[in-house]
């Protein structure tokens, strides 16, 4: 093995990397604008929903003739701007207010208060929670007046109370989110920015008859290989350095929307945790890099590859999407689980809460995936049925 | 300088079993000679010239190519050899001088000798104008003279040239065909394989014909000529290989 002429096929490849509209648009323009960009529109439209949802929530309507006394009293004084209706609920079906409620009778004869809702629309949940909340009231006070005509004291409803308190360091719900979303979106988009080069390095060589030639150079197989998954690692892990820092980036400067700016409050993500996730991520660019390439080395064309690639990518997003959701936490034996455990291993470094050993034990096993990865890489390269695929 | 002896490959297809690919191939070609591979496609020259140049490993037989043996010392064998194929094989987002420096250091050579190569091959074969000019951007020509300075750039003595006219126009052939004369005045050993049978009885002092992967003869066209009574390369190939040449209407 000559370092040289590895470094040579490594300089090479980098160079057409940066020629490559493709690479560049994957490796670079995706994590550095257009996710941040994305999960900024992504939050202006939730926040925007949520807005109209409050405003349409306002909106309710009651039967003409009211029967329950301070039911309209109530309603109104939680904010409700009434419709007296003779249909209530072919009101709410024509989406003319957002819920309405009716007294009645329950089957057993006694009184009931109805809510008609359209629970496919955000605005008329909202409007049933505030009803709900506006009858819990009125169901005090009448409870309270009951019991002050029996001289029963109103204390009886609460012999105790119920404080919760949160012992989770300030921040770290909001730290939890942060990592959980980047490990998912570094995970995704390095293993994406990682499949154009692999391809292109492969199966695209093959097609536009280049690899031939260069297995005709004095290059042994297995520099040439290693040169390529350095390549391919490099574009995998640009990916990745590119993307923390755009997500980190955009969470902490408020593009994220208001309310992701008011969770974040008081929260500093710190350079050491950045650097950290930048470690933990690295096995995992040598195993997706090494593994791409193997793949599409069985591909004869460009297209041929990216058919093969994308089933992987679908396959990577499952265990980080899961990774990501909050609460889920890897345990010794999923602390082994490829993809799974990186993100996990992100999450747990933004929120701090990791030891040396949790650290020690998915970085060790991801590093054994890598090297296992990169054998296999070397011994399909050399198999001749393989590069030479008619 | 080439010596071919008994090379065999067979390849493992999945619906066809074992197809012996080369049969038991032996020839030789000597410095400052050019011998040409002609055969069917499928005869087995894509093949005999890979395994020459080491990509692929004969099943069985041996050849030796400028003093190594291409099963024991192929890296030896592949850094005295230059590869040339009718596709070119460039990379389209490099220029040719990239590619040449490239290529140059993969065969090892020092920056220095490598700079004053690659200028020399650039002025040999008129790249100044286009030498920084990325090759997908080159015409057929401009790229054809890219290949070819790739191919020479280490100065191999020794030359394998798989269909290198193929699809080119008659200027860029001519080119090849220059590029190919003028390495054997510069005593270096070549070996092509061609479809074109007047490229091959203009160019070679030798011609090998192979057939369903074995060797149907070897000799000059003097040697071809006598062997089947022919006196035209084209209709020697359809005599060995059996085939008549036909008039239409009786086709008809």
């Amino acid at each position: 093995m000559k370092p040289a002429v590895v470094f040579t096929v490594y300089r090479k490849e980098l160079l057409e990397m940066t020629r490559d509209r493709r690479t560049l648009i994957s490796m670079v323009l995706v994590p550095i604008i257009a996710i941040p960009a994305l999960l900024g529109v992504a939050t202006f439209f939730v926040s925007s929903s949520q807005k109209q949802a409050e405003q349409e929530a306002l909106h309710i309507a009651v039967a003409r003739q009211s029967a329950m006394p301070g039911l309209e009293r109530a309603l109104s004084a939680a904010g409700f701007k009434l419709t007296p209706s003779a249909d209530p609920r072919g009101a709410v079906e024509r989406k003319q207010v957002a819920a309405a409620a009716v007294e009645g009778q329950s089957d057993k004869g006694e009184p009931v208060v109805r809510l008609y809702v359209d629970a496919s629309r955000p605005g008329s949940l909202v409007a049933a929670n505030k009803i709900r909340a506006a009858l819990d009231g009125l169901k005090a006070a009448a409870i309270r007046e009951a019991l002050a005509g029996s001289g029963v004291p109103e204390k009886v409803l609460t012999p105790f109370g119920v404080e919760q308190v949160d012992v989770a360091p300030k921040g770290k719900m909001a730290k939890s989110l942060i990592g959980g979303m980047i490990g998912y979106m570094v995970i995704l988009l390095m293993f994406s920015g990682c499949m154009y080069p692999a391809i292109d390095m492969t199966a695209g060589e093959k097609e536009r008859r280049t690899l031939e030639i260069l297995l005709c150079s004095p290059a042994g197989r297995n520099e040439i290989v290693l040169g390529k998954i350095l390549a391919a690692t490099t574009a995998a892990f640009l990916t990745a350095l590119l993307n923390v820092l755009s997500l980190t980036w955009a969470f902490q400067s408020g593009m994220m929307g208001p309310e992701m700016h008011k969770l974040l409050e008081g929260v500093h993500i710190n350079a050491s945790a950045v650097l950290l996730v930048l470690v933990a991520v690295f096995p995992t660019a040598v195993t997706a890099a090494a593994v791409m390439i193997t793949i599409s080395l069985f591909a004869k064309s460009f297209k041929e590859g990216q058919s093969y690639l994308t089933p992987l990518i679908l396959l990577v997003v499952f265990p980080a999407m899961i990774g990501m959701m909050p609460g889920v936490e890897a345990g010794p034996k999923l602390a082994l689980l490829p993809v799974f455990n990186v993100t996990q291993l992100i999450k747990s470094i933004f929120t701090g809460d990791y030891t040396l050993s949790s650290f020690l034990l998915p970085f060790a096993s991801n590093l054994a995936y890598a090297a296992v990865a990169f054998v296999v890489a070397v011994r399909i390269f050399k198999r001749e049925d393989v590069l030479f695929r008619s | 300088m080439i010596r071919v002896e008994g090379l065999t490959k067979v390849f493992q297809d999945k619906k066809r079993g074992a197809v012996r690919a080369l049969d038991q191939v032996s020839f030789e070609v000597k410095p400052g000679e050019i011998v040409g591979i002609l055969g069917p496609n499928g005869a087995g020259k894509t093949t005999a010239l890979r395994l020459l140049a080491t990509v692929l490993k004969p099943t069985q037989g041996t050849a030796v190519v400028a003093g190594y043996d291409i099963v024991r010392e192929p890296e030896m064998v592949r850094s005295r050899i230059g590869f040339l194929s009718g596709d070119m094989g460039l990379y389209g987002r490099l220029t040719p001088r990239e590619i040449l420096a490239f290529f140059g250091r993969l065969s090892g050579m020092e920056p220095a000798a490598l700079k004053r190569r690659s200028d020399e091959v650039v002025s040999m074969l008129g790249m100044a104008a286009y030498a920084d000019t990325r090759t997908d951007k080159l015409s057929t020509g401009m790229r054809q003279r890219a290949a070819i300075g790739r191919t020479i750039v280490h100065d191999p003595p020794v030359l394998i040239l798989d269909e290198p006219s193929y699809g080119l126009d008659v200027p860029t052939a001519r080119l090849i065909e220059n590029f190919i004369l003028e390495a054997r005045r510069g005593g270096k050993c070549i070996l092509f394989s061609t479809h074109v049978m007047e490229e091959a009885e203009y160019l070679c002092d030798r011609i090998v014909v192979i057939h369903e992967g074995k060797v149907r003869i070897t000799g000059t066209m003097e040697d071809l000529r006598a062997a089947t009574g022919k006196t035209r390369l084209r209709e020697i190939f359809l005599d060995l290989l059996n085939i008549r040449e036909e008039p239409m209407e009786a086709k008809a």
